[in-house]
């Protein structure tokens, strides 16, 4: 023994059969629910429990990066979508409104709604050529020279045609002109457009009423007679005729529906 | 002393790394071969055998499977890893990832070897030898990198730097 503590490679070949024969008389003769087994759970316990709560931290913070990750990706698509349905209900709002006023405009004039064509306004450009795109054209029956009515009153006329659009010269183009007739007043008088839209070509000192309605005569052949342009503002004399100025009764800015009267459909309504 | 701490360490850290809410795979790791690595340097094959045979009898204990086969394992590798250590003088990175390489499938090829003549069936074949020595010679390069990361710290040229800085 002496020789062999000395000897520590022969010992631990010794160490190493006796440990083989010690396997197996193991294997002959198991152990179970010994004092050993009662060790190794007590002392393996406290490790156990620090690696199952590094696991479970780790757990927990791997679901909160992949909750968080799911959840900023369900934010995105919800902003998206949502992006998406205000643009929807933008449109859709749109179209309600172009329904709601081109349901008016036929209602209020429902002798011309046989002969006339509703058309919804696509593009305005009110502060450089005073003009009106339509979604209407050619295609459609749209001609030129074809009186634009909106729910308030006449617009303009239809100045230029395409097969599937057409362009809607306003009452407020410098170059507009049209017959009217002051409701109260005997004579007729000339609607001039412009930034301010007047009436001339009526004798001077005539007296206008103050808020009356002016109405189209037809006598420049474009506009059918009895249609509503607007209202008188305060008349003034300028040289030879009494000028009176005319708040126009359709907002072209506002706009959204209108209807295109046949030129050869043109009758009373 | 530190051997014993460093034994103690890393029988805790082998317990724990089989604890249910950690990954499966960590539980094929052996940070008690890596000791008997570490000692391949220190002692001489003899007593880097007696390590092994040391690190293999807790492993056998502790796993509750027969006590022996493992220590057995655990003192031809920790021999072998010993004399391959001194034969090719191996250090830094390569000595701790081809030591524990060596060290893990030495061990799991002799206590195979030892269970068929014995004539017990081992409780893991092929994959779980596959398994134990690529986990031990990941935990070998995770020491590696420890081990620079540490020299990188204590390193004189650091120390320099730090107090130039301070200047």
């Amino acid at each position: 023994m002496v020789q062999l503590r000395s000897r520590a490679d022969l010992a631990i070949v010794v160490v190493c059969v006796g440990l083989y024969i010690g396997s197996a008389a193991q294997v002959r003769f198991p152990l179970g629910g010994t004092a050993l087994s009662f060790a190794v759970t007590t002392i393996s316990s406290p490790a156990l429990a620090i690696g199952n709560a590094i696991g479970r931290t780790w757990q927990v913070f791997w679901s909160g990066q992949r909750n968080l990750r799911s959840t900023l990706g369900e934010l995105r698509r919800l902003r998206l979508e949502s992006a998406e349905l205000h643009r929807a209900n933008q449109l859709l709002s749109a179209e309600v409104t172009a329904l709601r006023q081109g349901s008016r405009l036929l209602a209020a004039y429902p002798s011309l709604a046989d002969q006339a064509v509703l058309a919804r306004v696509i593009a305005r450009d009110l502060p450089r050529t005073q003009t009106l795109r339509l979604d209407r054209g050619s295609r459609d029956g749209i001609h030129v020279d074809g009186p634009v009515l909106a729910e308030g009153g006449l617009v303009g006329r239809v100045d230029r045609v395409l097969e599937h659009s057409c362009r809607v010269q306003l009452l407020t183009h410098p170059a507009a002109a049209a017959a009217a007739a002051v409701e109260g007043v005997q004579q007729e008088a000339l609607l001039v457009g412009g930034d301010q839209p007047h009436l001339t070509g009526l004798s001077p000192y005539t007296q206008v009423p103050l808020e009356a309605s002016v109405l189209s005569t037809g006598s420049e052949g474009i506009y059918p007679p009895g249609l509503l342009f607007g209202t008188t503002l305060e008349a003034r004399n300028d040289g030879l005729f009494t000028i009176v100025p005319v708040r126009l009764a359709a907002n072209a800015a506002e706009v959204t529906a209108v209807l295109v009267l046949a030129p050869a459909a043109r009758g009373a309504p | 002393m530190r051997l014993v701490a460093a034994f103690l360490a890393a029988l805790l850290l082998q317990l724990g790394l089989t604890a249910s809410h950690l990954w499966w795979v960590f539980a094929a790791c052996q940070p008690l071969l890596l000791v008997v690595v570490a000692t391949a340097r220190r002692l001489n094959p003899v007593g880097v055998a007696w390590c092994g045979l040391a690190a293999g009898l807790a492993s056998d204990a502790f796993a509750e499977r027969i006590i022996g086969p493992g220590g057995i394992a655990g003192a031809v590798a920790g021999f072998a890893v010993a004399l391959v250590v001194r034969r090719f003088e191996m250090e830094g990175p390569l000595y701790w990832i081809v030591g524990s390489l060596l060290v893990s499938a030495c061990s799991e090829l002799t206590w195979m070897l030892v269970l068929a003549t014995l004539g017990v069936r081992p409780d893991h074949a092929f994959s779980g030898v596959l398994a134990t020595v690529a986990m031990t010679g990941a935990t070998g390069l995770v020491a590696a990198a420890g081990e620079r990361a540490l020299r990188a710290w204590r390193s004189p040229a650091r120390h320099r730097r730090r107090v130039l800085r301070r200047l």
